[in-house]
C-alpha cells in the first residue's frame, strides 16, 4: 500500500516538471503558432548559468539565471524568429530547430560536451516524511511552482492590458494589429514569459540533477511538445495537464510493467498518447488558437 | 586503351596511397577521432596520451629508426564522417589509425582501415564486436571487455567487499551499460546463487529525467540488498546517483569505468561508499608508480590532468602497435598482425594486455577498483576476474 501511494507521489512529482516544460511551449504556440524546440536550450542555458554562479547567494544566482534566459529569449525573438514571422509555421519550426542546434553547439564549444557536476540547494533533495511516505521537498516546491505559475500566467492573460492584447493577438494577429495592438511588443512579452518559465524549470531541474550537459533541454522540450499536443495546442491548462499525464503514465508504467516489458516503456507511454489523440484529435482541452474560425 | 587507363589508375593509386609513405622517411600514425562535438571529451584523453607515447618513442630514436608523425582528421562526432576522416588520414600515408573510444562511432573509420589493409585501433571501445568478428582482422581495441568488467565487479563485491546480495539498476540506453549489468548478474549468480540478486530495474538515460519510481521500488523491495550495481553513464548517471543518495539510500554502489573520473562528482560532493572500476588512477594516487609518472608527464605537457583513466588506453594503442612492429622488424601489416596476435600479458599502461587471432580485446586483465570516500577517489587495488568470460557473438 505504501508503495502504491509512494508511486503516485513520484508520478505527480515527475509530471509537475513535465507540466512546467509544457507550459512554456504551450504559451508561445498559443500566441504565435510557434512550436519552439529551442525552448529546451533556454532551459539548458539556464542550468549552465546556475553552474557558473554556484557559490553565489542562491536568490541572486536565481535572479541572474532568470535575467540571462529572458535576455536570450528576447534575442532569439529579435534575431531568429522576427525575420520569419510572416513565413508559414513550418519555416518557423525549422528556424527553432536551427536555433536549438546552434545553441547546443555553442555550449559544446564553450563548456565541452562532458557533463559538469555542481551542487545547488542540496537541502531541496532531502525528503519530508509523512508516515512512511517520502516526499522530496523539491517535488513539493515543483508542484507549488507549477500551480503558482499557471495561476499567475492565467491572471496575467486575463487581468493585464498586455495579457488581453496577447489573447487578442492569439485569436487573430492581423485584426489585433489593425486595432492598434503592437505585434512586436506582444510577441516579445510572450518570449520573455517563456524565458521566465524556462529559467524556473532550469532551477528546479538543476537542483534535482546537479549536472549541466549540453543536451539536457532536448528531452524536456520533446516531452513538453508531446504534452502540449495531447493537452490541446494553445491551451495553457491543457499543456499543464498534458505534461502531468505524460509524467504520471511514465512512472505508473515503470511501476506496473513486468521487468521484461519495462525496457519498452516508452512505446507504451506513446501508445497512450496516440490513444488520447485518436479519441480527441484536438487534444484534451481545445485551445482558442487551434479552433477553426469561419 | 582501357589497359592504359588501368595502369595509369594503378600508378596514381600507388602514388597517392602506399607510395606516399614509402617515399617519406617518417612513419605516419593516423587519428580519425572526434576532435569536436559531443563525443570529443571521450577521445580527448586517449588522443593526447597517444601523442605522449609517440613523443616517448621519438625521443628514444623512433620506431625501427623512423620518426613517428601524428596526422589527425576530425570525425566531428558524426558517425558518417568517421569513414571520411579515416580515408583522409590513410590518404596522408597513415600505416595505423586510432579511432573513437566507442564501437558505434569508431567502426565506420575502422571498416575503411580494414578495407585498405591498415590497422584500426580503438582506444577504449569495450564491445567485443570491435575486433575480428565485427570489423575484421585489422581491428583491435585496448579496452577491457565489458564482460570482464562485470565479472570483476561481481567477484570484488562478493569476495572482497563481502556484499552477498545485489540489486541491479540498468541504463537501457546503451549497449555498454546493458552488457555490464548482464555479465555482473551472470557472475554474481555463480557466486551467490539465484537468491543473490534481490531485484532488478532499469531506466533510460536519455529519456528519463527522474528515477523516483525506480528508487521507490528499490526501497519497497521485500529483501533489501547489500549493494546496488549501478550500470549508468554520463550526465544521467551523475544525476541519478544524486537522486539515489538524496533519498537516503546509503547502500554501497558499484559502477563500471563509464563512471570513472571526478568531473561529475560536483553533483554528489560528499559521495561515499561508491566502488568504481578504472584502468588506473587519473589523480596521481595509483598504486602503480608507472601510472602516476604518466599522469605527471601528461599534466606537464597538456596543462591539465587526464579527466579519466581512459587516457591510458590511448597510450597503450601506440605501445601495442610499436611493440609488434619492433618484433616483426617491419611495418608490413600482415607481419605486424602476426606479432599483435601473439601479445601475451604485456605490461602496458592500460593494464596487462593479450591478443589472440580470435580475440582482439582484453578478456583477462586486472582493473583498478576505487572506493569514493567523501568525494575522494581512494584506490583499493587491482582485481582480475577468476573466470575469464567467453567471447560469444
Amino acid at each position: 500500500m505504501i508503495y502504491v501511494i509512494q508511486t503516485l507521489v513520484d508520478a505527480v512529482s515527475v509530471g509537475a516538471v513535465y507540466a512546467l516544460s509544457a507550459l512554456g511551449i504551450g504559451l508561445l504556440f498559443g500566441v504565435m503558432r510557434l512550436v519552439n524546440f529551442a525552448q529546451g536550450e533556454f532551459v539548458t542555458i539556464g542550468i549552465y548559468t546556475l553552474m557558473l554562479t554556484v557559490g553565489l547567494w542562491f536568490p541572486l544566482a536565481a535572479i541572474l539565471t532568470v535575467l540571462v534566459v529572458v535576455l536570450l529569449a528576447l534575442l532569439a525573438d529579435r534575431l531568429a524568429f522576427k525575420p520569419v514571422r510572416d513565413a508559414d509555421p513550418a519555416t518557423m519550426l525549422i528556424t527553432s530547430f536551427a536555433l536549438s542546434y546552434l545553441l547546443q553547439n555553442v555550449l559544446v564549444l564553450i563548456f565541452g560536451a562532458r557533463p559538469i557536476g555542481f551542487n545547488i540547494i542540496p537541502e531541496l533533495g532531502l525528503p519530508v516524511m509523512i508516515g512512511e511516505i517520502r516526499i522530496p521537498r523539491l517535488n513539493i516546491l515543483t508542484i507549488c511552482v507549477a500551480v503558482g505559475l499557471l495561476t499567475g500566467i492565467a491572471l496575467f492573460l486575463r487581468r493585464t492590458r498586455i495579457g488581453i492584447e496577447m489573447r487578442a493577438a492569439a485569436v487573430d494577429f492581423r485584426m489585433a494589429r489593425l486595432l492598434g495592438i503592437k505585434g512586436d511588443r506582444v510577441i516579445a512579452v510572450a518570449f520573455a514569459l517563456t524565458g521566465v518559465l524556462s529559467a524556473v524549470v532550469a532551477v528546479l531541474f538543476a537542483a534535482q540533477t546537479g549536472t549541466a550537459a549540453p543536451t539536457y533541454g532536448l528531452q524536456l522540450a520533446l516531452v513538453g511538445f508531446v504534452a502540449t499536443v495531447i493537452g490541446g495546442m494553445g491551451s495553457l491548462v491543457g499543456a499543464v495537464f498534458g505534461g502531468m499525464i505524460v509524467g504520471v503514465v511514465t512512472v505508473c508504467l515503470q511501476a506496473l510493467l513486468p521487468p521484461e516489458l519495462r525496457v519498452f516503456r516508452e512505446a507504451f507511454v506513446y501508445a497512450v498518447v496516440i490513444a488520447i489523440l485518436v479519441l480527441r484529435p484536438d487534444g484534451l482541452f481545445q485551445g482558442v488558437g487551434s479552433r477553426e474560425r469561419v | 586503351m582501357k589497359k592504359i587507363y588501368a595502369i595509369k589508375a594503378a600508378m596514381l593509386a600507388l602514388l597517392l596511397g602506399g607510395g606516399y609513405a614509402l617515399a617519406d622517411e617518417d612513419v605516419k600514425v593516423g587519428f580519425a577521432l572526434a576532435l569536436s562535438g559531443f563525443i570529443a571529451p571521450y577521445d580527448d584523453g586517449p588522443y593526447k596520451a597517444a601523442q605522449l607515447a609517440i613523443d616517448d618513442i621519438n625521443t628514444k630514436g623512433g620506431l625501427l629508426g623512423k620518426k613517428l608523425i601524428a596526422v589527425a582528421s576530425d570525425t566531428k562526432s558524426d558517425v558518417d564522417v568517421g569513414a571520411i576522416a579515416a580515408t583522409d588520414v590513410i590518404g596522408k600515408g597513415a600505416r595505423v589509425i586510432m579511432v573513437t573510444c566507442d564501437f558505434d562511432f569508431g567502426a565506420p573509420a575502422a571498416i575503411v582501415a580494414q578495407s585498405q589493409n591498415v590497422f584500426a585501433f580503438s582506444s577504449c571501445a569495450a564491445d567485443p564486436k570491435f575486433g575480428v568478428q565485427g570489423i575484421g582482422p585489422n581491428a583491435y581495441t585496448l579496452a577491457t571487455a565489458t564482460l570482464t568488467q562485470g565479472s570483476i565487479l561481481a567477484e570484488f563485491a562478493y569476495k572482497q567487499a563481502n556484499l552477498k546480495t545485489a540489486y541491479l539498476l540498468t541504463d537501457t540506453s546503451g549497449e555498454y551499460m546493458k552488457s555490464l549489468c548482464a555479465s555482473f548478474e551472470r557472475r554474481f549468480i555463480e557466486l551467490a546463487g539465484e537468491a543473490g540478486i534481490v531485484g532488478k530495474d532499469n531506466f533510460h538515460g536519455l529519456n528519463d529525467t527522474s528515477i523516483a519510481g525506480q528508487i521507490s521500488r528499490l526501497k519497497a523491495s521485500p529483501k533489501q540488498p547489500e549493494a546496488v550495481m549501478f550500470c549508468g553513464a554520463g550526465s544521467a548517471g551523475a544525476s541519478f546517483i544524486r537522486q539515489i543518495r538524496a533519498t537516503g539510500i546509503d547502500l554501497p554502489l558499484l559502477a563500471g569505468e563509464s563512471m570513472d573520473g571526478a568531473y561529475w562528482l560536483g553533483a554528489v560532493p560528499d559521495l561515499s561508499n561508491f566502488y568504481v572500476l578504472a584502468y588506473g588512477s587519473a589523480f596521481g594516487n595509483d598504486p602503480d608508480a608507472k601510472i602516476n609518472d604518466f599522469t605527471t608527464r601528461f599534466t606537464a605537457k597538456f596543462g591539465e590532468q587526464p579527466a579519466t583513466s581512459h587516457a591510458l588506453t590511448g597510450y597503450s594503442v601506440i605501445e601495442a602497435w610499436a611493440l609488434a612492429v619492433e618484433r616483426a622488424g617491419t611495418f608490413d601489416t600482415d607481419a605486424v598482425r602476426a606479432e599483435l596476435d601473439k601479445l601475451k600479458d604485456e605490461p602496458f599502461l592500460a593494464g596487462k594486455t593479450s591478443f589472440t587471432p580470435e580475440a582482439h580485446i582484453n578478456l583477462d586483465r586486472p582493473m583498478l577498483v576505487f572506493n569514493i570516500v567523501n568525494g575522494k577517489h581512494e584506490p583499493i587495488g587491482r582485481f582480475s576476474s577468476e573466470v575469464i568470460p567467453e567471447l560469444k557473438f
